[in-house]
């Protein structure tokens, strides 16, 4: 019997097991090379065991690859992979979605233009047909067995991305690790960081020096001409927007770590940032407290001449509105303190 | 007419027994590759051993180990690394540290399980002496061999049920 022989049979099996793999795992060259290399060594020593005189021969060499399963079957163990969830995998899903997400919004984009086109031209019959329904049919039904498919065959999101890009993720997500940084329990990915440090630590010193500076009323020769009482509250106020530049800064100091002291100090700031509402309440109660100067070209000196009654009503409206940019304003600091939430979890 | 003869009966019976073989087959595969410690063992080898531990009653069809052991690699219980032997590559595999924490909390589990099971299929489960089962998580700790107070799956306080055993 050659060995000639042996090999074709061999190789034959080889090539077929090949040839069914599943696409994702046939694009891993490496991959491949490895998995025949080691079919093919477990089928020599089988033949070879097989064998009455412990060498392969043609007929111990048909034995053992019929041991070893058809092509097929080895493939659609392959294919077995990821976990099940209504037909897509679970690992597929997030990308289903997205996909769902984008396509969907082009469409909706695309409707939104050809309506405001068809009541330009006062075509309102078109905008109320159904057939605008159907495009969201048919791509939610093609995208939706492309995934089946894809599901079938035991495709991964990161099949589809190049070995570089993968090796690069790979990378951040060690180096996530080094560092101690949050990872998502969803994705595994490393989580962007929350805060930038620097831009942190910039603004809550820009706003120290701000606060200090009306705490102290560094130019006396504006600041004492200002009514007592309008002194007093850009004491206040330099007092609260010193208090939130040290909180901005103690954030920047911490970094991209402990989450809860995050969200406590995000707290914090709400409460300072809504403690400057009576001060802006107190202004609309006395606009005439509202400092207003012209310049004395005689003395060459600001002279306080105070707001006329006719402005009050200006000056409460601007109030108002201060009032609810303030209110809204910690809107951001409830947003950041929910979206640390995520952050709290580390694999 | 034996049962047996039933197209129905035996693809019902086969199916039932493939769903009941591949989970046991993964942990018996692991199980092996344990065993063989820092020597590694390859695919060929762990199939004979499978057969022989078992008495052939676990065969997993061999083109399916493959596959398998892949698997294993991917959710990084077992590592690989190519050998030369008489001339062929050879890849054998190994436990890694995280593959030895899975391995025993799921024969923890399956121990519990079956031990749970015993009576309703009137069996007997006899657990052996040298481990204790975390009441947790069911995690099976080697009382000769660990030295730690705690369950490394769960972090339960297990002293009392060592000072138990002890």
């Amino acid at each position: 019997m050659s060995q000639k022989s042996m090999n074709s049979l061999i190789n034959e099996f080889l090539k077929q097991v090949k040839n069914k793999l599943p696409n994702w795992l046939k694009d891993k060259k490496k991959e491949v090379k490895d998995i025949i290399a080691e079919l093919e060594e477990h089928l020599w020593e089988k033949a070879g065991e097989l064998s009455d005189i412990d060498q392969p021969t043609e007929d111990s060499v048909r034995l053992a690859i019929a041991h070893m399963g058809t092509p097929e079957s080895i493939a659609k163990e392959y294919k077995r992979r990821g976990t099940p969830k209504v037909y897509i995998t679970e690992e597929l899903w997030p990308l289903y979605i997205k996909v769902l997400k984008i396509i969907f919004l082009v469409i909706i984009a695309i409707s939104i233009v050809s309506i405001v086109l068809n009541i330009l031209t006062g075509n309102i019959l078109e905008i109320l047909s159904i057939a605008n329904l159907m495009p969201y049919f048919a791509v939610f039904t093609i995208v939706t067995i492309i995934f089946v498919v894809l599901s079938m065959e035991g495709y991964f999101p990161e099949d589809f991305k190049s070995e570089k890009e993968l090796r690069r993720k790979k990378l951040k997500l060690e180096k996530a690790q080094e560092l101690g940084l949050p990872i998502s329990p969803k994705t595994g990915k490393p989580l962007k960081p929350f805060i930038h440090p620097t831009g942190e630590i910039i603004g809550g010193i820009v706003q120290i020096i701000i606060g200090l500076f009306l705490m102290m009323l560094l130019i006396p020769g504006l600041f004492d001409l200002m009514h007592l009482e309008f002194q007093s509250i850009l004491r206040i106020f330099g007092l609260l927007l010193l208090t939130e530049g040290g909180l901005d800064l103690s954030r920047g100091v911490i970094g991209n770590y402990k989450v809860q002291v995050h969200q406590v100090i995000h707290l914090i700031t709400i409460g300072v940032k809504l403690a400057s509402i009576p001060l802006v309440v107190f202004l609309w109660m006395r606009p005439e407290i509202f400092p207003f100067f012209n310049w004395d070209e005689s003395s060459n000196t600001l002279i306080y001449v105070g707001v006329s009654e006719e402005f009050y009503d200006l000056i409460r409206m601007i109030m108002v509105v201060v009032i609810i940019i303030t209110i809204l304003v910690p809107i951001e600091d409830v947003y950041k303190i929910i979206k640390l939430e995520k952050y709290k979890i580390r694999k | 007419m034996a049962l047996i003869a039933s197209k129905e009966f035996r693809e019902f019976v086969e199916k039932f027994e493939s769903e009941i073989n591949r989970g046991i087959s993964t942990l018996c595969v692991l199980s092996i590759v344990r065993q063989s410690g820092s020597e590694g063992i390859y695919g060929y080898k762990i199939l004979k051993e499978l057969e022989e531990q078992t008495n052939d009653m676990l065969v997993i069809e061999e083109g399916t180990l493959y596959p398998l052991l892949k698997k294993l690699e991917r959710d990084n219980l077992i590592k690989s690394e190519q050998k030369k032997y008489s001339g062929r590559p050879r890849k054998y595999y190994f436990i890694t540290d995280n593959g030895e924490k899975i391995y025993n909390h799921i024969t923890g589990y399956y121990t519990k399980l079956s031990e749970a099971i015993s009576p309703l299929i009137d069996i007997s489960v006899e657990l052996k002496e040298n481990y204790i089962y975390c009441p947790n998580c069911a995690n099976k700790i080697d009382i000769s061999k660990e030295d730690f107070n705690f369950c490394e799956i769960c972090g339960l306080n297990i002293q009392d049920l060592k000072k138990k055993v002890d």
